[in-house]
């Protein structure tokens, strides 16, 4: 009873501080198309200035504004455009789907297959990220 | 320290079952009203036939087909949405694998939106990115904006494993919730937990930060805590200055303590239990790096960063990276870095240099990339690889599109693989890209 009461208490309260919001969403979808690696300050004035996809850190820094305001990236970025890196079950490197995009910060270029035992030791925390938590079987073909 | 063993068994995907029936049912209801008032339905194909060899000199041919769908319809209060991706694969040479064809539903989400307070609610397949949490989840996820600028941020279901042999927990549950001043600040503070049989396999709690108090002043990070082995995970930072437009400062900080950051990790190559890891390490990976742009065309960075580690050893890596690129014709550049290991396969260098070239509906790219090691890596201190692409636009939604690729590696004395594609987009209504 107590755990309702609480429950109930809660929701009453977040429905409350929803309602008082009153804040616009951001745009579902970017007003104007956006072709290349764009340089948000170009137009915007605003903390979105910060977006600067040409910035040699933004590839660094992307999962922290991802983590906080995904809905930033959405107004551009469909769902395929993350799971093309962030997919548990993939079978074709991201470079390798986009040849024709050398200038994007793609990681595993080259023969990464006979490279990874060398830079896997480097960070493989950076590894999970892409490749997942859960059993990969890319992985397990030869990490039995 | 208690490390979990891997739990072997049938996964019962309870949540899964749920989020698909809701899913299903709410997409006929969507379908339905969308037939009589859509704005938007689109979707895109990418068809892939790989050629290719394997180490048992097999010819490969793989046949992939990606298919992403999408269909919205706005009303006065908002968006309502259903969204699909997945892939599938055959192989067309070799007949005698067991599995000779693949496939997997990447997502598959319906989404509702709101015009205001940024409400979302998402029923499905997805992936959720949310302080601490970075997870696939077949389940539910709320988000919104609350008063005073605070947001708050939900979601359940079960974690998508993508081999039945290892569960990866049958229930997460987790949330954000964050204050935020748009010009200023955000800071939010998350927790997730992962859970089997009510045994806890994951608890994670974190904090996360993005401050810029100025303009060209960019602070951006998080520290995540895990509650099972009573020790911080991570603790990743980033500074970026950016003192006049054409130049940018930037700084990192990275700990990684692996006993506690690969708690549960059931990917074989990242467990703990199968010796590849040790618990005791501890990475510290600082750098920084510096951007410079002395027109719209010409970028320039150099970056630094090095990996100290408690047990295997240090390591520096550092380089340059030069791009040139017109807005509309030619994109190229060319790149230098050097790692310097305590080890002798962690000591090489590395070049890359490419150029893409745009004839009018045509494009050609060249991508070269060599790594000269210090010493022999299985006989070989040097290796490369040379991709060259073409591809053709018939129109704004019809590409076609062939890649080679000559690689002399570690593995592979010439190695040899092609890959055409066939990219077609469809629909109308105005989605991302």
């Amino acid at each position: 009873m107590k755990k309702i009461s609480l429950m109930v208490l809660m929701g009453a309260m977040l429905s409350f501080l929803y309602a008082c919001a009153n804040t616009n969403s951001i745009a579902r979808v970017h007003p104007e198309e956006v072709t290349g690696l764009p340089r948000c300050a170009e137009c915007h004035t605003d903390n979105w200035t910060a977006l600067n996809h040409q910035a040699q850190d933004f590839y660094l820094k992307h999962k922290f504004y991802a983590a906080q305001q995904r809905a930033a990236c959405s107004t551009c970025h469909k769902e395929s455009f993350c799971v093309d890196c962030h997919a548990h079950k993939e079978e074709i490197k991201p470079n390798d789907k986009y040849k024709e995009r050398p200038e994007l910060n793609l990681p595993h270029r080259g023969d990464y297959l006979s490279r990874h035992r060398i830079d896997g030791r480097i960070n493989p925390a950076s590894c999970v990220k892409c490749h997942g938590r859960e059993n990969n079987e890319r992985c397990k073909t030869c990490h039995r | 320290m208690k490390i979990q063993n891997k739990i072997t068994g049938a996964v019962r995907p309870c949540a899964l079952k749920l989020a698909g029936a809701v899913l299903l049912s709410c997409s006929l209801l969507v379908f339905d009203h969308a037939a009589a008032n859509a704005t938007s339905i689109s979707g895109d194909s990418l068809t892939i036939l790989r050629m290719r060899e394997n180490t048992r000199d097999d010819q490969l041919f793989p046949l992939y087909e990606y298919l992403n769908l999408s269909a919205s319809d706005t009303g006065s209060q908002g968006t309502i949405s259903v969204q699909l991706g997945g892939w599938g694969r055959i192989d067309l040479g070799d007949r005698s694998s067991q599995r000779r064809s693949d496939g997997d539903i990447q997502y598959g989400f319906l989404s509702y939106r709101a015009n205001k307070n940024n409400l979302q609610f998402n029923a499905g397949r997805q992936w959720i990115v949310e302080g601490v949490a970075t997870e696939r989840l077949d389940g539910l996820y709320l988000r919104t904006d609350l008063a005073a600028g605070f947001t708050a941020a939900t979601f359940v279901g079960t974690p998508v494993t993508t081999d039945p042999n290892f569960e990866g927990g049958e229930l997460m549950y987790g949330g954000r919730i964050a204050h935020t001043l748009p010009k200023y600040y955000s800071i939010g503070l998350s927790a997730l937990r992962n859970e089997s049989d009510a045994e806890g396999l994951r608890e994670e709690e974190g904090v996360d930060v993005w401050l810029h108090p100025i303009p060209q002043l960019d602070i951006s990070g998080r520290s995540s805590y895990n509650s099972l082995s009573n020790g911080w995970a991570e603790h990743a930072y980033t500074l970026s200055v950016t003192p006049m437009d054409a130049l940018r400062l930037s700084a990192s900080m990275q700990r990684i303590s692996y006993r506690d950051y690969f708690y549960h990790v059931t990917t074989s190559a990242l467990s703990l239990t199968n010796g590849i890891l040790d618990p005791n390490e501890e990475l510290w990976n600082v750098g920084g790096s510096v951007g410079f742009m002395p027109t719209k065309n010409i970028n320039v960075a150099l970056e630094y960063n090095r990996y100290e580690y408690e047990i295997a050893g240090n390591a520096d890596y550092y380089g340059v990276t030069a791009s040139f690129t017109t807005p509309t014709a030619l994109t190229a550049g060319a790149s230098f870095h050097r790692m310097d290991g305590d080890t002798g396969p962690l000591r090489y260098n590395q070049y890359r240099a490419w150029a893409t070239q745009k004839f009018g509906p045509a494009d050609l790219t060249l991508d070269f990339f060599d790594v000269d090691f210090d010493s022999s890596i299985t006989g070989r201190t040097n290796t490369y690889s040379l991709a060259a692409a073409a591809g053709y636009n018939f129109n704004r939604s019809l590409r076609v599109a062939a890649d080679v690729d000559y690689q002399r590696s570690t593995d592979f004395d010439n190695e040899l693989r092609g890959l055409v594609k066939l990219s077609y987009a469809f629909g109308f209504g105005k989605e991302g890209q």
